[in-house]
């Protein structure tokens, strides 16, 4: 304990000494006849004085008094002490909900020992703090925004649960630091295991930043990849099993065709190993299931799901310079498995699609080919030279392709002036030459003239509904009525009607989804299991694991690691705070109680 | 102070006082007749017993029946009656004159009263005032000198030197024939007790009447005070607070048990009397039912 004003303590000696020199004074007694005085006890209380002056005597009225103004004198020196609970005047508590948030070596979960931390921290507020919260999922937002009520901050926490989704902690974290980065006394608390990745183009501003870890072990066996291949005796399954604990584990792996059992084993992992096995798939079956029994720390991570049905992934190539709209548009597609790269790789026979971005389109052994913008020679047009500024004029809103996708409000800066070979049919006009042509000899082929970035397509609703289009139209065929996923990933399914769609979760809960510029966008993927989409008269099952390597691998991590260096982990934040109001509470009881005692003797 | 003759009584008083006679339970030798039966035969017509005859006795009182059937001659005795001396013993320390009525008043009523009960049962009243020095008293006989009884009662008023334990201890140490020593007083002296001893020691039977009045009893008093003593110079210094209220009482009762106490070792009665009282009540409920009167 230290004290901010230290020089208030001389205070004491004027005080103390002007309490001292009252009880000097004599007592002037009024005279009073009595028959005898022998009869009347010696007691008497010095509380007032009207005369000088008498040896000082013994009292506790002035013990008192000497203590009260004692303690005032104290609280006016301004006494801190470090006190945990609240970091600071501004906190913004960052709390993890990602897979690994689930293990139970805490106190329950790692979760449940997070928010009773925020819960207790909350409870140490002081008037005038205040207090927010971000939760830290695969889409991170602010659950309660900077509030001096503690009854919503519990409401808050309450609204939140974990997932068994990755999260964007570095995001979450970016949402903290625009909450609190520019005050001087602001704090963000980051309650989590540390399962996560470095975090990358994250800037704290003037706000501290708290590291306080939950868990403890990392006593985890999960599935970690799970896959269908075709082989000479027919599909097969394989599954990796990894153990990231610091022992040797003993699991039974079992899986599962249709949710019947076809296979079981018991397997031997060894600490820090993974182990792959195979099975042959039994014919016609399309949903897999591997399960492995074991007592570890984190079950959501101990079943994955994959489809047999070919149509279910689609693995896309994305050769590109950088264009974050295309990424995010391809990856929307629950069937892709994309990969991206700056030049087409030797080896590209893996791959079902390849699409060019900016690059000339090359020879590929791809199914399907989308260009945008840089024709090659085996492109479906021959490029002629460049045009400025087209304007859209005549679009093919007949074919598949163009469903739903409107480009006559388009803005194209450039495009390339082409010519479609022969075969080749355009989709799109523009008063400089086709825009969009599409071809099927061969290979499914389309060529889009312009490049994304150099025209305001991507921030089109029709953008990627197009996308998820040409990769229908490049697949062959459409999507699967069975889906399966990772946890956390956002599916999008095109809208045909206005009509609200509804989802039901692993849990048996069902949630009504609006659609929204023509699509339904499904962001509540976070739970790993069952989920069964109704929309526009389909229905879609999809299977979400976790098969997260970060996710499964649980063992707390010590210190944060910032692009800016490291942060600390901490059992809890503690800051220098004010102790005057406990003094000025015991100055009050010490008055009540010398009132009390002057009350009794007067 | 009152005038002569204001303890007079109504008529009422008058016929209720007539009908006592103080009751002392000690029997002392008189020094003349009167109207009390003593432990020495004499003549009366109260029986007292047989003895033989002897030698000079008057033939009178032969029992003539005894002497016919059993041929012995057989004297009946009869006792003597005497009267006693009754001590009317007023404390006229200062400590009297407090209270409204004064304690001294009712104190004078109180002898009064039992000066005329004495009077009427033609015992010796003797009317000693406690004081310094000492006077000696002058004994009254018969109703017929109530008059003078009261207007000595008159002339008394209190007086700051006379403390009551030295005053009581010189009377018992006189010459005055053993009687029934009646007190009346507030008994506001720490060493009264020993006095009462002393006065029971010289074959007095004690009466202590004690008076106070309501202020003593429940003093109504707060505040910083520096008590002064009516008949001492010294001087106590007091916080009035509940908490000495509460001691002073204890102390009061403490100190009015011991004069009780005091009474009955030596044979002695007590009774209290609060200034409020009425005469009436303290004639029949205090003198009459506690037996000092019947």
């Amino acid at each position: 304990m230290n004290f901010a004003n230290l020089a208030a303590l001389w205070y004491l000696l004027p005080l103390a000494g002007t309490i001292i020199l009252l009880y000097l004074l004599k007592m002037r007694r009024k005279d009073f006849n009595v028959p005898a005085t022998f009869l009347w006890p010696k007691l008497t209380t010095e509380v007032r004085a009207n005369s000088l002056l008498q040896k000082l005597k013994f009292s506790w009225l002035m013990v008192l008094q000497l203590i009260a103004i004692s303690l005032i004198v104290a609280a006016l020196a301004r006494p801190q002490t470090q006190q945990e609970g609240l970091a600071g005047s501004v906190t913004v508590f960052v709390l993890d909900t990602s897979a690994s948030m689930s293990a139970d070596d805490a106190d329950g979960t790692r979760f449940d020992d997070a928010v009773a931390r925020v819960r207790k921290a909350v409870s140490t507020a002081k008037p005038g703090d205040r207090f927010s919260l971000v939760e830290a999922s695969t889409i991170p937002r602010v659950a309660l925004p900077l509030s001096r009520d503690p009854a919503r901050m519990r409401d808050a926490l309450n609204s939140l649960s974990p997932t068994d989704a990755e999260c964007d902690m570095a995001e979450a974290l970016r949402l903290a630091a625009a909450l609190v980065g520019t005050q001087e006394s602001g704090h963000i608390v980051l309650l989590s295991d540390g399962a996560f990745g470095e975090i990358e183009n994250f800037s704290r501003g003037k706000a501290a930043l708290h590291f306080q870890q939950v868990g403890s072990s990392s006593d985890n066996v999960a599935i970690t990849a799970m896959g269908v291949a075709d082989s000479t005796a027919g599909k097969q399954l394989y599954c990796g099993v990894r153990n990231y604990s610091a022992n040797n584990k003993a699991a039974t792996l079992s899986f599962y065709a249709e949710g019947k059992l076809f296979n079981s084993k018991k397997i031997e992992v060894v600490a820090g190993k993974a182990v792959g096995e195979t099975s042959n798939v039994p014919p016609g079956a399309n949903i897999l299931e591997a399960r492995i029994e074991v007592d570890d720390a984190l079950p959501a991570d101990n079943f994955a799901f994959v489809v047999a049905d070919p149509r279910s992934t689609l693995r896309v190539l994305l050769i590109t310079k950088g264009n974050i709209f295309l990424e995010r548009a391809l990856a929307l597609d629950p069937r892709v498995t994309l990969d991206i790269a700056a030049a087409l790789p030797e080896n590209d026979s893996v791959y079902d699609i390849v699409v060019f971005d900016g690059v000339a389109e090359a020879k590929t052994n791809a199914r399907g080919v989308l260009t945008f913008g840089a024709a090659g020679p085996p492109s479906i047009v021959r490029a002629v030279g460049s045009a400025s500024k087209p304007r859209v004029s005549v679009s093919d809103d007949d074919s598949a392709l163009m469903k739903y996708v409107d480009l006559s409000s388009t803005f194209i800066d450039k495009a390339e002036r082409v010519e479609p070979k022969q075969g080749a049919k355009v989709l799109v006009d523009s008063n400089q030459g086709p825009v969009i042509v599409a071809s099927d000899i061969g290979k499914k082929q389309i060529y889009v003239g312009f490049s994304v970035l150099d025209s305001d397509f991507a921030l089109q609703i029709g953008f990627p509904i197009f996308v998820s289009n040409a990769l229908d139209y490049m697949a062959g065929q459409a999507a699967s009525d069975v889906v399966a996923i990772k946890t956390g990933k956002t599916l999008s399914f095109p809208a045909t009607a206005e009509d609200n769609a509804s989802l039901k979760s692993p849990d048996g809960s069902q949630m009504q989804i609006e659609p929204a510029g023509g699509s339904y966008a499904l962001r509540s993927l976070k739970k790993s299991g069952k989920y069964v989409f109704e929309y526009s008269g389909k229905i879609t099952t999809i299977y979400a694991s976790v098969l997260n390597d970060k996710e499964s691998e649980i063992g707390p991590a010590k210190n944060l690691q910032l692009e800016g260096g490291e942060v600390q982990a901490a059992k809890a934040p503690a800051r220098i705070a004010d102790f005057w109001r406990p003094l000025a509470l015991l100055c009050l009881a010490v008055l009540a109680g010398e009132w009390w005692l002057f009350a009794r003797k007067s | 102070m009152k005038s002569a003759g204001e303890y007079i009584f109504a008529h009422s008083e008058i016929r209720l006082l007539e009908r006592l006679r103080l009751n002392p339970r000690k029997i002392a030798d008189g020094r003349i007749r009167g109207d009390r039966l003593t432990r020495k035969k004499g003549v009366s017509i109260e029986f007292a017993d047989f003895r033989d005859y002897v030698d000079g006795d008057d033939v009178r009182h032969l029992d003539w029946n005894v002497l016919a059937r059993m041929q012995t001659p057989v004297i009946r005795t009869y006792q003597d009656e005497e009267d006693i001396a009754v001590y009317v013993l007023l404390d006229c320390s200062a400590s009297m004159d407090f209270g409204n009525p004064s304690k001294f008043e009712v104190a004078k009523r109180i002898a009064a009263a039992i000066g005329y009960i004495a009077l009427c049962g033609s015992d010796a009243l003797y009317g000693v005032p406690l004081r310094k020095p000492l006077e000696t008293a002058r004994v009254l006989r018969n109703r017929i000198n109530f008059l003078k009884f009261d207007t000595w009662l008159s002339s008394q008023i209190p007086e700051a030197d006379a403390p009551l334990s030295s005053t009581l201890t010189a009377f018992a140490a006189g010459k005055s024939r053993p009687g029934f020593a009646i007190v009346i007083s507030d008994g506001l002296d720490p060493e009264v007790a020993s006095s009462i001893a002393r006065l029971g020691g010289r074959g007095h039977e004690v009466g202590f009447i004690q008076v106070l009045a309501p202020e003593e009893l429940d003093p109504d008093i707060e505040g910083d005070l520096r008590l002064i003593d009516s008949e001492s110079p010294v001087l106590v210094e007091i916080t009035a607070n509940s908490q000495a209220l509460k001691e002073y009482g204890k102390n009061l009762r403490k100190h009015c048990s011991s004069l009780a106490s005091a009474c009955k070792r030596v044979g002695g009665r007590y009774f209290q009397v609060e200034t409020r009282e009425s005469f009436d009540s303290i004639i029949k409920d205090k003198l009459r039912r506690g037996g000092w009167a019947s």
